[in-house]
C-alpha cells in the first residue's frame, strides 16, 4: 500500500478549503465572534457573507479593504470570539506610505509549526542556536523566527535592524550611509559570532551578500554554520547558486516568502523535474495565494508570471482579496500536494522607457 | 574555512547546461564569466542583440557573490609581481589574429560592430591601436614615470600602491581596453567588469593573454550590471572607471578611483582658420564616426558662427549611409528602440540651439540603413553663448555646438576638455591651457586632436595612479 503513503512529508494534511472558509466568515461574521471592523462593514458589501460566500472562487466578491489597514484601531479588528487570548499587533514593511497593521493571537504560530516540519525535510537541524539578521520591532518575521528557534530547541540571537531606515537612505540615493548601516549590523553579527556557536542563520539577501564580502566575519560564521535561511528581496539564480555551492556548500539553504498580511510560504524541498532553485509553498487554506494576470484578473497559467492575490483566512484575521506588490511564477502543486507554488518573486516592475544617457560611454 | 571557492564549477568541456538558458540560435555567441582561466558558465543571462535587431549573444552574468568568489580567488594569489612584456607582446598579436574561444578576428569585428553600432573600419583602427599598445607595454609605462634612479646602495623603485585593480570598461571604443592591461603589466591582478555592449573586446583580451601565458589568478572577466561595478570597485585596491557623467560624478573625489568621464575636447579657431580648416574641422569632429572621447564635441570661433556651423554641417551631411558591417561605412548605427528614443532626445535638444544640419536632412540625421539599424547621421548645431550648457555635451554620433569665443572670454570656454585644438592666432593660449587642470592635452594647428606618440600621456598618468615610488637602501 505505498501508493498511498504521501511522497511529500512536509505538505499539511489535505484540508476542505471551501469548508474551511465557511468556518472562518461564520467567526467574523457572526455578531457574537467577529470583529467591529467587519461587522461595522458588512451591511456594505451588497451580499450575505455567510450565505453568498461559499467557495474560495467567491472571495473575489469582496473589496480589497487592506488600506484601511493603515489608520483603523487595532482594537477593531480584534474578533470578538478571541478576544480572551493574549494578541500581538505587527505592521507591514511601510515601503509605500504608512504601514498596514494585523493582529494575531494563536494563527501564525499554526503556519510556523508547520514552517518547523518543512525545515526538517530541509534538515534544517534542531537543538541549534539561530542567528536572526532581520527586522524585529514592528515587523513579524523577528517573532516569526524566534519561534522557530524555540519551537526547534535552539535559542534566538537578535541584531537591531530597522529596514525602513535603510530603505529610506536607499530611496534617497544615499547609497554610502546605506553600507555604513550594513556594517553596523554585520559589527554586530560579528560581536555575536565571535563567542557563540551559531548553526542556523536567518539573513536577507544584500547583507548576506555583504556579508561574504567580509572575509574574517565570513569563515568564522561558514566554518559552523549547518543552515541558512533567506527572505526579504528576490535572488537571482546565479547568486542563490553561489550561495549553495561556493560561499555555504555544507550547509542547507532554505528559503522564506512571505508578508505580514499572508504569512509564511517556505521553499519546499526540491524534486526531480522543478524548473526553478525555490519554489514557496503557502500555508494553504489559511493563506490562499493566487498569481493573476494583473489587467484582468484572472490567474495566469502554469509557468507563467502574474500579480500575487492573497486572501488571509484565519481564526484571528480575515483579509481577502489583498493584491501584493510582487509579481511571482505559479508553479504546478508537488508531487503529492494539491496546493499551487510560486517561484521567483520579484517587485512589480515600474513602468518607464529608455533614458538617453549622456556621453559615449 | 576553505571555502569550495569553483570546487563545484563545470571544468572545461563540461555539457552541463546551464539551467534556465534557452537553446541558442547558431550563430548567437554564448560569453560566461571568466575566474581562474575557466569559463564559469552563469544561470542570470542577458541577451545582447544587435543594432540590426539581430540576437547577437547571451552573456553570462557575474551578481555580486559571483563577482565576490573572483575577488577572492584574484586576492588569494595577487603578490604584485611583474609579469614578462613577451606576455602581452604576444597576446596584441593573438589579439589581432588569432581564432580565440572559435572567435575568428573578422567575427570580432563583427560582433563588436553590430553590438556597438561603431562602424567596420574604426574597429578595425582600433584592434591595431590595441595589438601596438600591447607590443609597447614596457615603453607606454616607462614613458610615465621619471627616470630611474640608482647610485651605490640607494635605489628608487616604481610598486604597485595596490594588488587588485577594478576595472570598469566602456562600450564606445575596444582601445580604453588597453588600460587595465597595462596594469596587469605593472603587476595588478584585474577585475575587468565589461561595457553592457562590448563583452566581446575584453573577452577576447582575457582568451589572448590566456593563451599567451598570462597566469589565470591574474585575471577575471565579469560581466554584470552597474552593482557588479560597484560592488568590485569597494572590493578592489584601486579602481578605473569608465563612465558618462553620472559615473564622474559617482566616483569624483575618490583617491582610489581613476575616472575617465566625458572627453568634451574642444577646437578653437579664429576666422582665418576656420575658412581655411573645415574638412580638417569635420575629420576632427567626425573621425570614428565621432565615437571617441577625443572627437571634436564643440568649436568655438573667433569669426563668423553660422558660417562655420553651415560649412561644417555641409561637409559632415556628405558622409554616406552604410549598415556597420559594410566596409563603406563611417558613421555609427542604432537600435530600432534606442533610435526611437535619441530622436525624441534630439528634438528636445536642437529646439535650444539654431539646427544648421536641418536643411540638409528633411527627415531629420537618423537614417535608415536598410538592415535594420538606424545610422546617426552628423550634427551642427550653433550657439550664440560659448556657456551654454550643450557646449561640452558629447553624444555617441559626430555631433558638433559651434559657439562663439571673444578674447575677454579666455580660456573659460575651453575648460573640462580630454583636448583642446587651438588654431590661427589663437595658438598662443597653449601655455594657459596647459597650466588648466581640467584641460588634458593641448593641440595647436592641424593636427589630428589625437596625433601622438607612445611617449605621450593621453589623459595623465596611468602609472602615476597604479604605482608609487619606494625606497630600497642597501648597505655597501
Amino acid at each position: 500500500m505505498t501508493e498511498l503513503l504521501s511522497p511529500a512529508p512536509w505538505a499539511p494534511a489535505p484540508v476542505d478549503a471551501d469548508a474551511h472558509l465557511r468556518d472562518i466568515l461564520r467567526r467574523h461574521f457572526d455578531p457574537d465572534t467577529g470583529s467591529h471592523f467587519w461587522l461595522s462593514r458588512a451591511h456594505t458589501l451588497g451580499f450575505d457573507p455567510l450565505r453568498d460566500i461559499r467557495t474560495l472562487a467567491d472571495l473575489r466578491r469582496f473589496p480589497d479593504l487592506s488600506d484601511e489597514l493603515r489608520t483603523v484601531p487595532v482594537e477593531d479588528l480584534i474578533p470578538a470570539g478571541q478576544a480572551d487570548r493574549p494578541f500581538e499587533v505587527f505592521e507591514s514593511g511601510g515601503t509605500v506610505g504608512a504601514p498596514k497593521r494585523v493582529v494575531d493571537s494563536v494563527s501564525r504560530t499554526l503556519n510556523v509549526d508547520w514552517v518547523s516540519t518543512v525545515l526538517d525535510s530541509h534538515g534544517f537541524p534542531r537543538n541549534a542556536n539561530w542567528l536572526h539578521v532581520g527586522p524585529g520591532g514592528p515587523h513579524v518575521v523577528g517573532r516569526t523566527i524566534r519561534h522557530l528557534a524555540q519551537q526547534r530547541g535552539g535559542l534566538c540571537f537578535t541584531v537591531d535592524f530597522d529596514p525602513r531606515w535603510v530603505k529610506r537612505l536607499l530611496a534617497a540615493g544615499r547609497t554610502e550611509p546605506a553600507a555604513e548601516y550594513r556594517d553596523h549590523l554585520l559589527d554586530q553579527v560579528e560581536q555575536i559570532v565571535r563567542s557563540q556557536d551559531i548553526k542556523v542563520l536567518f539573513i536577507t539577501p544584500p547583507v548576506l551578500e555583504a556579508l561574504c564580502a567580509r572575509p574574517e566575519l565570513y569563515e568564522r560564521l561558514a566554518v559552523g554554520l549547518e543552515a541558512l535561511m533567506w527572505a526579504g528581496t528576490s535572488i537571482s539564480p546565479e547568486s542563490l547558486r553561489q550561495i549553495e555551492e561556493t560561499f555555504f556548500p555544507r550547509a542547507r539553504v532554505a528559503a522564506i516568502y512571505g508578508n505580514t498580511l499572508m504569512g509564511i510560504a517556505p521553499q519546499r524541498p526540491r524534486q526531480e523535474g522543478d524548473t526553478h532553485a525555490a519554489v514557496f509553498r503557502p500555508f494553504h487554506p489559511q493563506s490562499v495565494v493566487e498569481v493573476v494576470d494583473s489587467a484582468t484578473g484572472e490567474a495566469v497559467p502554469y509557468g507563467e508570471r502574474g500579480q500575487v492575490l492573497v486572501h488571509l483566512l484565519s481564526r484571528d484575521m480575515f483579509l481577502p482579496n489583498v493584491l501584493e506588490r510582487d509579481t511571482a511564477v505559479r508553479v504546478r502543486p508537488a508531487a503529492g500536494d494539491t496546493v499551487d507554488g510560486l517561484a521567483d518573486i520579484a517587485p512589480l516592475p515600474s513602468q518607464g522607457g529608455t533614458r538617453i544617457i549622456e556621453g559615449v560611454y | 574555512m576553505a571555502a569550495a571557492h569553483g570546487s563545484t564549477r563545470p571544468g572545461p568541456g563540461s555539457t552541463r547546461p546551464a539551467p534556465g538558458v534557452a537553446r541558442l540560435d547558431p550563430g548567437v555567441a554564448r560569453l560566461d564569466p571568466v575566474i581562474d582561466g575557466q569559463d564559469v558558465p552563469s544561470r542570470d543571462t542577458a541577451r545582447l542583440t544587435g543594432v540590426d535587431g539581430a540576437p547577437l549573444a547571451e552573456v553570462g552574468l557575474a551578481p555580486r557573490l559571483l563577482a565576490q568568489a573572483a575577488v577572492n580567488r584574484i586576492r588569494r594569489s595577487a603578490d604584485g609581481s611583474v609579469p614578462d612584456a613577451g606576455v602581452f607582446a604576444a597576446a596584441g598579436d593573438l589579439f589581432a589574429t588569432a581564432t580565440l574561444d572559435g572567435e575568428s578576428p573578422q567575427e570580432y569585428r563583427r560582433r563588436v560592430a553590430l553590438a556597438t553600432g561603431s562602424a567596420h573600419g574604426t574597429i578595425d583602427r582600433a584592434v591595431a591601436g590595441i595589438r601596438a599598445a600591447l607590443n609597447q607595454t614596457e615603453l607606454l609605462n616607462s614613458s610615465e614615470l621619471p627616470a630611474p634612479f640608482a647610485a651605490g646602495g640607494y635605489a628608487r623603485h616604481w610598486v604597485p600602491r595596490g594588488r587588485v585593480l577594478a576595472a570598469v570598461v566602456p562600450n564606445n571604443h575596444p582601445e580604453p581596453n588597453v588600460t587595465w592591461v597595462r596594469a596587469l603589466s605593472l603587476g595588478y591582478s584585474v577585475l575587468v567588469r565589461p561595457g553592457s555592449k562590448d563583452p566581446f573586446t575584453p573577452r577576447r583580451l582575457t582568451a589572448a593573454l590566456l593563451r599567451a601565458g598570462l597566469a589565470p589568478h591574474r585575471i577575471a572577466f565579469l560581466p554584470g550590471g552597474h552593482e557588479t561595478g560597484e560592488h568590485l570597485i569597494d572590493q578592489a585596491d584601486l579602481g578605473i572607471v569608465y563612465g558618462g557623467p553620472d559615473a564622474a560624478a559617482r566616483w569624483a573625489g575618490r583617491r582610489d578611483v581613476l575616472v575617465r568621464g566625458p572627453g568634451r575636447s574642444k577646437a578653437l579657431v579664429d576666422a582665418a582658420a576656420a575658412a581655411r580648416l573645415p574638412d580638417r574641422l569635420a575629420d576632427w569632429i567626425a573621425d570614428d564616426g565621432g565615437v571617441r572621447c577625443n572627437n571634436i564635441s564643440a568649436v568655438l570661433t573667433s569669426g563668423p558662427v553660422d558660417e562655420l556651423a553651415d560649412a561644417l554641417a555641409e561637409r559632415l551631411a556628405a558622409l554616406p549611409v552604410h549598415p556597420v558591417t559594410s566596409p563603406e561605412a563611417v558613421l555609427p548605427a542604432t537600435g530600432r528602440d534606442d533610435a526611437a528614443a535619441l530622436r525624441d532626445h534630439l528634438a528636445t535638444l536642437t529646439a535650444q540651439v539654431t539646427d544648421h544640419s536641418a536643411r540638409l536632412y528633411p527627415d531629420g540625421p537618423l537614417a535608415e540603413a536598410g538592415d535594420g539599424s538606424t545610422v546617426l547621421r552628423p550634427l551642427v548645431v550653433a550657439t550664440d553663448d560659448p556657456f551654454h550648457p550643450l557646449v561640452g555635451t558629447e553624444l555617441p554620433f559626430p555631433f558638433v555646438v559651434v559657439a562663439p569665443w571673444r578674447t575677454e572670454h579666455g580660456i573659460a570656454p575651453l575648460r573640462d576638455s580630454l583636448v583642446v585644438s587651438l588654431n590661427g592666432r589663437h595658438t598662443d593660449l597653449a601655455q594657459q591651457l596647459l597650466r588648466e587642470p581640467s584641460v588634458r592635452k593641448v593641440t595647436t594647428g592641424p593636427v589630428r586632436p589625437w596625433a601622438s606618440r607612445p611617449e605621450l600621456p593621453h589623459d595623465g598618468s596611468l602609472a602615476g595612479f597604479l604605482l608609487e615610488p619606494k625606497a630600497l637602501v642597501v648597505a655597501t
